[in-house]
C-alpha cells in the first residue's frame, strides 16, 4: 500500500507534461506481494505561462497560461511476489486561462491506456540495508481519437509507446533510501489531420514521427512516523533522441524534440485506523527544457489496497 | 521466475520491433519518375504569352550545326560525363525527372511553408514587420502568408510559362535534335522524344525558378543557386541536353525573370502592408459606412491587419477590383447574422471528429504552404496523372496561380472594404479550434482561392471537375467548422472566387493551347 503510492506519484509526475503526456510505467523499487491489489485515484493540475521555443524560454499571450488537469485511475496487481502488473487510464483536460489572445478551445477526454510489468531481479541484504534491482517493461496506446497535432492543448502524443526501464535502490533499515532509474521510451508515429507539414523541410504525409526518448531519475526519501509517512525528493530528466524545434512564435507539433528536467517532492500518508487506505500529495517544477511548457504541477491522490 | 522475466523482455522487444515495422513512408516530395508525355505541343511557340509581346521578345541566336566541331566536342563531353556518373549524380537525374516544373513548384511550396511565420511581439509589446531591405530580420523577410505566397507562385508559374513559350518557338525554329537523336549511342535517362533540344527547356525552368524564387525569398539565394546548379548539371547527366542547349535555355530564363520581376517590383505589393494611420482610416471608413469594424484581438494587439492594401496590387486578368466586389455582408445583429452565429456556436458545442478533421485538413495555416500551396499540390498531382509535358504543366500552373492571386486580391478588397468582425469578436465567449487570422472575416480567403483554383483546374482537367468542385466547397466549409468564418463568408467567397476566375479562364480559352 505505502509502496504503491510511490508508484502513483512517479506516474503522475511524468504524466502531466506537454509532449510526454503518457501514463508512465512504474519506475520505482517497490513490489507488491502475490494476490495483493491496489486501486488508486489521483488528480493533478499542471500549469505554465512560459514555454521553451527550442531552448528559448518565452511567454505567448495567445495561449497565456495553459492548464492541464489529469484524473487518473490506476490498478496494480501482484501477480507474483516478484512480478507486478499495472494498468492506468488518465482523463485529461486542457485549456487556457482567460484572458488570452487566441480564444482557442481546449481539449478533454481519455488519453492512453498504459500497461506495465515490473520484475524484481534482485533484493538482498547489504550492510545496514537492502539492495534492490528491478526491470520494467510497458506499453501505452491511445484509447480515444484525440488529436495529437493540437499543441499545446492536445491530450497526448497520439502514438504507441514501448518502454524499458532499469531501477536500482538502496534502502537503509532506518528508513532512508536512495534510488536511480534509467529508461528508454520507444515511440512510433502519430496520425495527424493534414497531409503536409514542415519539419526542417516538406513532409507529404499524414504521419509524424514522435521522437523516442531517454529518461532518468534520482530520488532520496525517508520513511517516518513508524513507517506511516513517507517523504521523497526526486529529480527527473527526459531527453528526446531526435526531433525539430518549435519555430519562432509558431505552434508546437508532435515531431518536436522535447527535453526537460524537473524536481519534485511528494508526501504520502498511510492512515492506520483505516486498513488499506492512504493519501498522497505531490508537487513538481520544471527547471530546464526544450520545446515544452515550463510546468508547475500539484496533485493529490487516494489509494486503497486489498487482498485478492 | 526466470521464465517470467524472459516473457517480459521478449514481449517488450517484440513490441519495439512492431513499432519499427509499422513505420509509414515519410515522402519529402512527390514520388514519381520520368514519364512519357501525353503530347509534345509542337505548336506551343505560337501560344499567347502572359508577359511577353511575343516569343522573340527574348532573342536567342541560332545554334552551331550538329556537324560542327563545337557541337561534337559538347557531345563527347556529354558522353564522357554520362559514362562516369556518381551515385549522387544518378540520384539527381532521377529526382529532377523530365518534368522539373513539378520539382520547382515543390521547392516554392517548401519555402512558403518555411517562411509562413507571423512575427511575434517584441518585449515592449510592439511588432517588428519583415522588411525586404533587411531580409535577415529581426523578423525574416518574407512573411509568406497566403497573399504573399499566391503572388510568389503566380510570378513563378507565369515566368516559367512565358520562358517555355519562347523556348518552344526557338526549338522548332532552329530544330536542333536532342543529343540521343544525333548520336544513337547515347541512351538518355528519360523517354526519348522528337522535341528539339535547343534551347533546353530544363535550363529555362532552372534559371527562371532560381531567379524568381530568389527575389521572393532573398535569404534562400545560395540554397536556390545550389538547387539550380544541380538541376542544370542533371540535364547533361541525363543525356537530355548539351552545354549550348543549356546556355541558351538559361539565357531565356534570366531574361524572362527580369521582365517578370520588373512587373513584380511595381505591382503595388510593396505598399500592401500599410502604416497604422492608413489602416486606421480604412477601418474608420468601414465603421462610418456600415457601423461595424474588425478588430485584432491578439495580446498585444497587432496595430495593422495583414496587407490591408493587397487590394491595390495589380491583377492579372481583372481590369478593376471593384468590378468583382461582392455584396455587403448581413449587418451585425441582423437575423441573417444571428442565424450564422448560432450555427457556429452549435458546431463548436457539438464538434464531431469528421468536422474537426475537415477543419484541420484544409487549415493550411501558419507554418504551412497556405491554401494556394494546397491547390498547387492538387495541380501537380493532376499534371503527373495526366502526363503533362513541362510547357503544359507551366500553363496549368500559370493560369491557376493567376486566378488564385486575382481571387486573393479581390478577397482582400472585400475584407478591408467591409472590415467585418471575426466570430470571436462578434460572438461573446466564442472559442474556436483553429486560430483566428489577423484580417477581417468577410469574405473567406480559403473559399475564394479555392473556387478560383477549381475553375481553372476543371477547365484543364475536365474529368476532375467534380472532384475540384467538391474540394473547393469542402475548403470553404472547413472554415465554418474551424469557427473562424460565418457561412456567408464562405458562400459568398465561393461565388466571388468563381467570378474572378472567369476573367483568367477567358484568357486561357483563347491562348491557342486548347
Amino acid at each position: 500500500m505505502k509502496n504503491f503510492t510511490r508508484i502513483v506519484y512517479s506516474s503522475i509526475a511524468f504524466l502531466s507534461f506537454i509532449g510526454v503526456a503518457k501514463a508512465q510505467t512504474p519506475s520505482d523499487a517497490i513490489m507488491m506481494k502475490q494476490r495483493e491489489a491496489c486501486f488508486a485515484l489521483t488528480y493533478d493540475k499542471g500549469s505554465f505561462d512560459q514555454y521553451w521555443e527550442g531552448t528559448y524560454l518565452r511567454k505567448n499571450e495567445i495561449i497565456a497560461t495553459v492548464n492541464r488537469q489529469v484524473i487518473m485511475p490506476m490498478i496494480a496487481i501482484g501477480i507474483l511476489d516478484k512480478l507486478n502488473f499495472y494498468v492506468a487510464v488518465p482523463y485529461v483536460k486542457t485549456e487556457s486561462d482567460e484572458p488570452n489572445g487566441g480564444q482557442l478551445q481546449g481539449a478533454k477526454g481519455f488519453q492512453d491506456i498504459s500497461l506495465a510489468l515490473k520484475y524484481e531481479i534482485l533484493n538482498k541484504e547489504l550492510g545496514k540495508g537492502k539492495l534492490a534491482v528491478l526491470a520494467a517493461g510497458g506499453y501505452a496506446t491511445p484509447i480515444t481519437n484525440y488529436l495529437s497535432d493540437y499543441r499545446p492543448y492536445s491530450l497526448g502524443n497520439g502514438t504507441d509507446e514501448w518502454s524499458l526501464r532499469g531501477i536500482v535502490q538502496y534502502k537503509l533499515n532506518m528508513g532512508l533510501y536512495a534510488r536511480a532509474m534509467g529508461g528508454h521510451l520507444f515511440r512510433g508515429q502519430t496520425k495527424i489531420e493534414r497531409d503536409y507539414y514542415y519539419n526542417n523541410g516538406s513532409y507529404y504525409t499524414r504521419w509524424m514521427d514522435v521522437p523516442s526518448a531517454w529518461e532518468y531519475s534520482a530520488a532520496l526519501g525517508m520513511w517516518l512516523l513508524d513507517s506511516s509517512l513517507k517523504l521523497e525528493a526526486t529529480y527527473y530528466a527526459l531527453n528526446s533522441t531526435s526531433g525539430d524545434d518549435i519555430r519562432k512564435y509558431n505552434a508546437a507539433q508532435p515531431t518536436n524534440k522535447v527535453n526537460f528536467d524537473q524536481v519534485g517532492f511528494s508526501a504520502q500518508y498511510y492512515i492506520k485506523p483505516v486498513k488499506g487506505l492512504g493519501v498522497l500529495a505531490y508537487y513538481s517544477q520544471m527547471l530546464n527544457g526544450r520545446n515544452t511548457g515550463k510546468y508547475t504541477t500539484l496533485g493529490f491522490g487516494a489509494m486503497y489496497q486489498f487482498q485478492m | 521466475m526466470k521464465k517470467n522475466i524472459i516473457v517480459l523482455f521478449v514481449s517488450v522487444c517484440w513490441g519495439m520491433l512492431l513499432v519499427a515495422s509499422c513505420e509509414h513512408e515519410m515522402p519529402r516530395y512527390a514520388s514519381f519518375t520520368a514519364y512519357d508525355f501525353s503530347k509534345l505541343d509542337e505548336d506551343a511557340g505560337e501560344w499567347e504569352p502572359v508577359l511577353l509581346a511575343g516569343p522573340e521578345q527574348i532573342m536567342v541566336d541560332a545554334p552551331e550545326d550538329v556537324n560542327s566541331a563545337t557541337y561534337q566536342a559538347e557531345l563527347s563531353s556529354l558522353k564522357s560525363a554520362m559514362a562516369s556518373l556518381s551515385g549522387g549524380q544518378k540520384k539527381a537525374v532521377e529526382y529532377w525527372t523530365n518534368n522539373p516544373i513539378v520539382r520547382w513548384n515543390e521547392i516554392a511550396l517548401e519555402l512558403a511553408a518555411k517562411y509562413n511565420l507571423i512575427p511575434g511581439p517584441n518585449a515592449d509589446g510592439t511588432y517588428t514587420l519583415p522588411n525586404p531591405a533587411t531580409p535577415e530580420g529581426p523578423s525574416p523577410f518574407p512573411f509568406a502568408h497566403p497573399a504573399y505566397t499566391s503572388r510568389a507562385l503566380a510570378y513563378l508559374s507565369v515566368a516559367q510559362f512565358d520562358g517555355l513559350i519562347s523556348a518552344w518557338h526557338y526549338k522548332y525554329l532552329y530544330d536542333r535534335p536532342a543529343p540521343y537523336q544525333t548520336d544513337n549511342s547515347i541512351e538518355p535517362a528519360y523517354a526519348k522524344t522528337t522535341l528539339p533540344s535547343y534551347p533546353s527547356d530544363g535550363a529555362v525552368i532552372a534559371a527562371v525558378s532560381r531567379d524568381i524564387l530568389t527575389a521572393m525569398f532573398p535569404l534562400e539565394k545560395e540554397y536556390l543557386k545550389g538547387r539550380a546548379d544541380e538541376h542544370l548539371s542533371s540535364l547533361i547527366w541525363a543525356g537530355a541536353n548539351v552545354e549550348s542547349d543549356i546556355t541558351a535555355g538559361q539565357h531565356i530564363g534570366v531574361e524572362i525573370s527580369k521582365i517578370a520581376l520588373a512587373r513584380a517590383g511595381n505591382d503595388g505589393m510593396k505598399k500592401a502592408q500599410c502604416p497604422k494611420p492608413v489602416s486606421d482610416s480604412i477601418k474608420l471608413s468601414a465603421f462610418t459606412r456600415f457601423g461595424w469594424q474588425w478588430n485584432n484581438l491578439e495580446v498585444p494587439v497587432r496595430p495593422v491587419g495583414l496587407a490591408p492594401l493587397f487590394c491595390n496590387v495589380r491583377m492579372w486578368s481583372v481590369p478593376n477590383v471593384a468590378d468583382v466586389r461582392p455584396v455587403p455582408p448581413p449587418a451585425i445583429g441582423s437575423p441573417a447574422f444571428l442565424t450564422a452565429a448560432k450555427e457556429l456556436q452549435d458546431i463548436q458545442d457539438n464538434m464531431t471528429e469528421e468536422k474537426r478533421k475537415i477543419a484541420n485538413w484544409w487549415s493550411d495555416g501558419l507554418g504551412s504552404y497556405t491554401p494556394p500551396g494546397h491547390w498547387n499540390k492538387f495541380a501537380k498531382d493532376f499534371i503527373i496523372k495526366y502526363k503533362e509535358n513541362p510547357i503544359r504543366s507551366a500553363r496549368t500552373l500559370a493560369y491557376m496561380n493567376m486566378a488564385i492571386m486575382d481571387a486573393g486580391i479581390s478577397c482582400w478588397d472585400a475584407k478591408y472594404f467591409y472590415h467585418y468582425p471575426r466570430p470571436i469578436q462578434a460572438i461573446p465567449g466564442f472559442k474556436t479550434i483553429l486560430g483566428t487570422p489577423n484580417f477581417p472575416s468577410y469574405t473567406s480567403g480559403h473559399s475564394t482561392f479555392s473556387a478560383a483554383a477549381a475553375v481553372i483546374l476543371s477547365h484543364v482537367f475536365p474529368a476532375e471537375a467534380a472532384q475540384c468542385e467538391k474540394w473547393a466547397l469542402e475548403a470553404a466549409e472547413s472554415r465554418i467548422y474551424g469557427g473562424i468564418h460565418y457561412r456567408f463568408d464562405a458562400e459568398v467567397g465561393i461565388t466571388q472566387g468563381k467570378a474572378v476566375a472567369q476573367y483568367t479562364f477567358a484568357k486561357a480559352k483563347n491562348d491557342g493551347a486548347d
